[in-house]
């Protein structure tokens, strides 16, 4: 008898349960527990990393930071966690954080998914090319019958192979499972060329003896919107869409966490858009009421996160390691020829 | 006696017990199977999820680094998994004849008297049985990686071949109809041969005395090869490989990767079957050796005369095992790039996302790929076992 117990218990572990999935209650959630739990990649330089104090620091952890300063007041509120690709998208669909802020492509399957909103871009990727300088190489058309070194197994593989079928162009595809092996057949010369996503190419760049040998080539291969992620909670993802405007507003008007005390201190001299903002009895203060955050959610946001333009300096920004251009790419403001555009506050 | 009682006494036998604890435990197990199978497709169903195998003839979209046939990312899936398989099968080939070389040499050299020879052969052993296999593969991949030179700069043999650290670059034959008649007459010469091969041990067995079989052979079946290929007017010309763009184009190439894991897993699991080996000349009666030596063979000649051949019942069963093993080893190629069954078929579930088909019919196939090998040790165990064991 108490074998079988057993046989049965080990046929049940062995089988997979799905989960139940409901919708709303997250921000409920979020306030009764005094805390956001937001999940990152565990190891992304400039993205998100462990400092030596074990706390994440990066890119995608100021938008954890974001949310909970908006909803709680408080940034250092924001439980950030560390967690792998796939079990990420898991995590959320069983209920078991509130967001992720952790670089994953928007795209129409995962989208469709009950158990996850996607809810903004905050970085527009986009696979690409890396070769050695004195290759002079400058554009990836010129790569014709070049050895391509590639992740084993990821969707790098299909894009790459998409691309050279489309132009027409012969090429040799070296898909390398072990991360060590792949740069090292890269900057030996085994490869030609490195294929992955730009920012992860600016990091893999950093690994080189000397990383000015290296440059990347401006084609941009695949389209890869790097989106918050939500579990489905109208008002919760709602928060975070305009936590986000908030930021990029911010920038536009040039509200930084530096001088933010004087603009509020004078707020009556200052641009409509501005007290808009800012102003407690203005749209924002509205919008806090009616979503429930805290009276001085946008305040709280810019003093304690930053305005976008601030936080991309701070981590990825040509004073880092990474120096990930802006000016001119998908990630500037529009009003500089980017593709993100403040939504008014109003 | 009530059928009770009967019943309770035949319950106290043995015999009966034995059978009636074997027929429930064979109960439980495959109540077990069939309660998980059942389980499991409930809540893949529950979950949306339905096995479907149709998708293994859509068009893969992604390539492989090399290809014993045509493959492109418009070939389909199971023109990936096929090619994977062929990769996998040539790498364990290739790993089996090289670990079998160097273990039984080192084998050898290890039971031997030379005191150097076998303190060698010790270091070797027990380096192989002391690393991780992994970290072998990647420390070889990167010290030749780095060391051989980039491709523009590749060292050259005889002005055809080509070594970078790519790849291997050789000339290769430009085939022209006609080209398999001459291939067959080749084959039926060497039949030929076998049969003069015969022909010469019986009459040594009768007589004693040798006849020239080396270069009789070698003479005639060059003779054939050239007189058809005369008559029949084929030319021999190649394509030879040469640097153009990035990279080599014309002939055919080994990638070093290709080399690098077949070296590794060769030195790897030739350490393992030295050990076998040696256990096996060592568990041979020491009156065997002298007594072959008594009678004037040499240390090599008794070995492979009368040692190796008896050894060989002890060693065959745990290298079959090896071989095994080490067909499973190819798949840690997919680390340094190499296109085996694994790689492909994880490249595969990332952009299909269906890895229960995928997994059941790689694991379908290495079964079959182990079966065969199995099959072939059980084989040769057989012959060389002693007819009465």
């Amino acid at each position: 008898m108490k074998s079988t117990a057993k046989l049965f218990a080990v046929a049940t572990a062995l089988t997979i349960t799905a989960s139940q999935v409901q919708a709303g209650a997250v921000m409920d959630d979020v306030k009764a527990n005094d805390e956001v739990i937001c999940l990152v990649n565990p190891n992304s330089p400039g993205f998100s990393v462990p400092d030596s104090q074990g706390v994440f620091q990066g890119f995608n952890t100021e938008f954890c930071r974001m949310t909970a300063a908006a909803i709680l007041g408080d940034a250092d509120k924001a439980s950030i966690r560390g967690i792998g690709f796939s079990d990420s998208m898991k995590t959320i669909v069983a209920q078991k954080a509130h967001m992720a802020s952790r670089s994953i492509t928007r795209t129409g399957t995962r989208d469709a998914n009950p158990g996850m909103s996607f809810v903004v871009t905050t970085f527009y990727d986009g696979q690409g090319f890396m070769v050695p300088k004195k290759l002079g190489v400058k554009n990836a058309s010129e790569l014709s019958g070049a050895t391509v070194c590639a992740e084993e197994g990821s969707t790098t593989l299909l894009n790459i192979a998409d691309w050279f079928t489309d132009n027409d162009m012969q090429y040799k595809v070296e898909n390398i499972n072990d991360k060590s092996a792949r740069m090292q057949a890269f900057f030996s010369g085994k490869c030609d060329v490195l294929a992955s996503d730009l920012t992860a190419l600016a990091s893999d760049r950093q690994l080189a003896k000397t990383p000015s040998d290296y440059v990347l080539l401006p084609n941009i291969i695949s389209n890869e919107p790097l989106t918050l992620v939500a579990r489905p909670d109208t008002a919760f993802e709602t928060a975070i869409f305009w936590s986000f405007q908030v930021m990029l507003n911010a920038e536009r008007l040039g509200v930084t966490s530096e001088n933010i005390d004087q603009v509020v201190a004078d707020l009556d001299n200052q641009p409509k858009a501005v007290q808009r903002l800012l102003g407690s009895d203005s749209a924002a203060g509205e919008m806090a009421t009616a979503l429930g955050l805290v009276d001085d959610w946008s305040y709280q946001i810019i003093k304690q996160v930053g305005n976008y333009g601030e936080v991309y300096d701070k981590h990825l920004g040509s004073q880092t390691a990474l120096d990930i251009t802006r000016d001119g790419t998908f990630n500037a403001l529009v009003s500089n020829g980017g593709l993100l555009y403040p939504h008014p506050i109003r | 006696m009530h059928s009770l009682e009967k019943f309770m006494l035949r319950l106290s036998e043995k015999r009966t017990r034995t059978l009636l604890y074997q027929g429930l435990l064979i109960a439980f197990i495959l109540m077990f199977f069939y309660i998980a199978c059942v389980n499991v497709n409930n809540n893949l169903a529950a979950a949306g999820i339905h096995i479907d195998y149709g998708f293994l003839f859509s068009e893969s979209g992604f390539d492989v680094n090399e290809s014993l046939i045509e493959y492109s990312s418009e070939s389909s899936y199971i023109r990936a998994l096929f090619v994977g398989f062929l990769n996998t099968i040539l790498l364990s080939f290739v790993c089996i004849v090289g670990a079998t070389l160097l273990g039984v040499a080192f084998g050898v050299l290890r039971a031997s008297q030379n005191w150097l020879g076998s303190s060698i052969s010790f270091l070797y052993i027990e380096l192989m049985r002391n690393l991780p296999k992994l970290l072998i593969l990647l420390t070889l991949y990167i010290l030749s990686i780095n060391s051989l030179p980039h491709v523009r700069e590749a060292y050259q043999f005889f002005g055809v071949f080509h070594l970078s650290n790519r790849a291997l670059y050789f000339p290769t034959l430009i085939w022209q109809e006609h080209m398999i008649t001459v291939f067959l007459t080749c084959v039926a010469a060497l039949i030929v041969v076998y049969i003069y091969r015969r022909y010469v041990n019986h009459f040594k067995d009768k007589t004693g005395q040798d006849l020239p079989f080396l270069w009789p052979s070698f003479l005639f079946v060059g003779f054939v090869f050239f007189l058809v290929s005369m008559i029949l007017g084929v030319n021999y010309s190649f394509d030879f490989p040469a640097l153009q763009g990035f990279n080599f184009a014309g002939g055919g190439e080994v990638s070093v990767q290709f080399f690098v894991l077949a070296f590794t897993l060769s030195i790897y699991h030739g350490g393992q079957i030295a050990e076998l080996v040696r256990g096996g000349i060592q568990s041979i009666s020491k009156g065997q050796e002298e007594a072959a030596r008594a009678i004037g063979l040499s240390y090599l000649q008794t070995m492979r005369l009368v040692v190796l051949p008896q050894a060989l019942r002890v060693i065959i069963p745990p290298i079959g095992n090896q071989y095994l093993n080490i067909t499973k080893n190819t798949s840690i190629g997919l680390a340094v790039g190499f296109s085996d069954l694994v790689s492909v078929m994880n490249t595969s579930i990332n952009q299909t996302f269906r890895p229960i088909e995928l997994m059941s019919v790689s694991t379908l196939i290495y079964l079959a790929i182990c079966l065969v090998v199995s099959v072939l040790i059980n084989a040769y165990n057989n012959h060389t076992r002693l007819e009465k064991a």
